[in-house]
């Protein structure tokens, strides 16, 4: 009789502690959910201004080439840079799990970004094209659009680094993996840093 | 708590960028730390965004400060001090900042996600080139800002409905402190009248007598001075990096 009392107690503190657990990880678990869900909707954000940046491609292009004898070279440039970024295709609704895939991704919108500033320096030459205001008004939507690219990277990398803290935090590090969180890649160089830098010292030479 | 330490450190780290630091958030509307605009001016450029602010709901800030204090890009420091004083309500995030920084003479219109529509890049451009510029040029801030702040309403106006209140005022009124002490009290006497029942007392008119002592206590002791609020609060709006800038 003692001894049942005994066993009954003992399953009812197991059955607490498995309880407890349960609801623990429900929580845990929900939160993932809803950081994983973070990083998701601040990956379109991303997608959507770097969108934003290819839709004013062709204007950019037209309004130039309006412009006399406007270097063809830049343009050309532009305009390949813009289709290559069109080759790289990304899940617009879910963040990359692939390193290697945000690599490819930030590669060719580097390449496009490089191209455009490099567009940018060379109107500084044509004095006619600068005082436009088709163009002025272009420059503004931009450098503006660069500037909504870099935030939203940030926010990304953020989003991101909060839901890599949170899987490899006790105690969901014991299950994320189990339950398929696995860690998410980051934007690593920021924009604009892929840019050949102006100045070159040669560190190897003697 | 790990978890917590580590996303402390994490926000730390984003937060404390290359060791700058961020203004912290204006007390007015129109904010001349520069004292480059003539004090009246100030006034009544400061009561018209005030006003502003209760007729649409749209929080537009104008800040002159001598020099810009960070090695970052202007563009990349006022979205971040734009993000840190929460302008433009929440959930619309209907915020606008010009940022001028005298000695570098250099400005910033930046737009909260909510103000795009009203004031695209283009159009941000084009205040800061054709309205601001050539009297900034002509080193007369108190005109430039006028025309620019004159500018800005005229494109946000119509944008958002506002509810005749600032966001100062809805904190000092609508507060929240009041309700929160009054649940926790009643919590509190909730609890004990559970538990002292258990041990065989019985707290009889505890609905009646305490409740209601504290409840008037508590609201009519708190809502007092809630008309009384001026100046700038951020309402919870961010910005995604719109807008533009320009030098003089």
């Amino acid at each position: 009789m003692k001894k049942l009392a005994l066993g009954c107690g003992i399953l009812a503190v197991l059955g607490g502690i498995v309880l407890i657990i349960v609801l623990i990880a429900g929580g845990s678990y929900n939160r993932l959910v809803g950081l994983s869900q973070g990083v998701n909707s601040s990956w379109a954000q991303v997608q959507n201004v770097y969108q934003r940046r290819a839709d004013l491609i062709p204007n950019l292009v037209a309004t130039v080439s309006g412009s006399a004898n406007f270097e063809k070279s830049t343009l050309t440039e532009i305009t390949a840079a813009r289709a290559s970024v069109g080759q790289v295709k990304m899940d617009l609704n879910n963040a990359p799990a692939d390193a290697a895939k945000l690599a490819e991704f930030e590669k060719a919108q580097g390449a496009l970004s490089s191209a455009l500033s490099r567009l940018l320096v060379v109107s500084e030459r044509y004095p006619d094209l600068k005082a436009s205001a088709g163009f002025r008004d272009l420059q503004a939507q931009i450098e503006g659009t660069e500037n909504r690219i870099s935030v939203e990277r940030g926010n990304f990398n953020q989003a991101v680094q909060s839901y890599n803290t949170a899987i490899k935090s006790f105690p969901a590090v014991f299950y994320a993996g189990l339950m398929g969180f696995a860690e998410k890649p980051y934007f690593t160089a920021s924009t604009g840093a892929d840019k050949p830098p102006q100045v070159q010292f040669d560190f190897n030479k003697k | 708590m790990k978890f917590f330490a580590g996303l402390l450190l994490a926000v730390f780290a984003l937060t404390a960028f290359a060791g700058e630091v961020l203004p912290p958030a204006p007390a007015k509307y129109f904010n001349d730390y520069a004292g480059v605009v003539a004090p009246a001016a100030a006034g009544s450029l400061n009561q018209r965004l005030e006003q502003f602010e209760r007729d649409t709901s749209s929080q537009i800030v104008v800040a002159v400060f001598p020099k810009l204090q960070s090695d970052s890009s202007v563009e990349d420091y006022c979205v971040r001090v734009f993000n840190a004083w929460h302008v433009g309500q929440k959930g619309k995030n209907n915020g606008a900042v010009l940022f001028v920084f005298t000695q570098d003479h250099k400005m910033f219109l930046q737009t909260g996600y909510g103000l795009e529509g009203a004031l695209p890049d283009v159009l941000c451009k084009r205040i800061i080139e054709d309205e601001i510029k050539p009297h900034f040029k002509a080193g007369d801030f108190t005109g430039g800002l006028t025309a620019g702040v004159n500018a800005i309403l005229a494109a946000v106006k119509g944008e958002y409905r506002g509810n005749g209140r600032t966001v100062t005022q809805n904190n000092s009124a609508g507060s929240l402190v009041p309700f929160i002490v009054f649940i926790f009290i009643f919590l509190l006497f909730a609890l004990s009248a559970v538990f002292g029942r258990r041990r065989g007392f019985v707290y009889t008119g505890f609905g009646t007598n305490y409740g209601g002592g504290w409840s008037s206590g508590g609201s009519s002791g708190f809502s007092s001075g809630g008309d009384s609020g001026g100046g700038f609060s951020g309402g919870g709006g961010s910005s995604g990096g719109g807008g533009a800038g320009g030098s003089w």
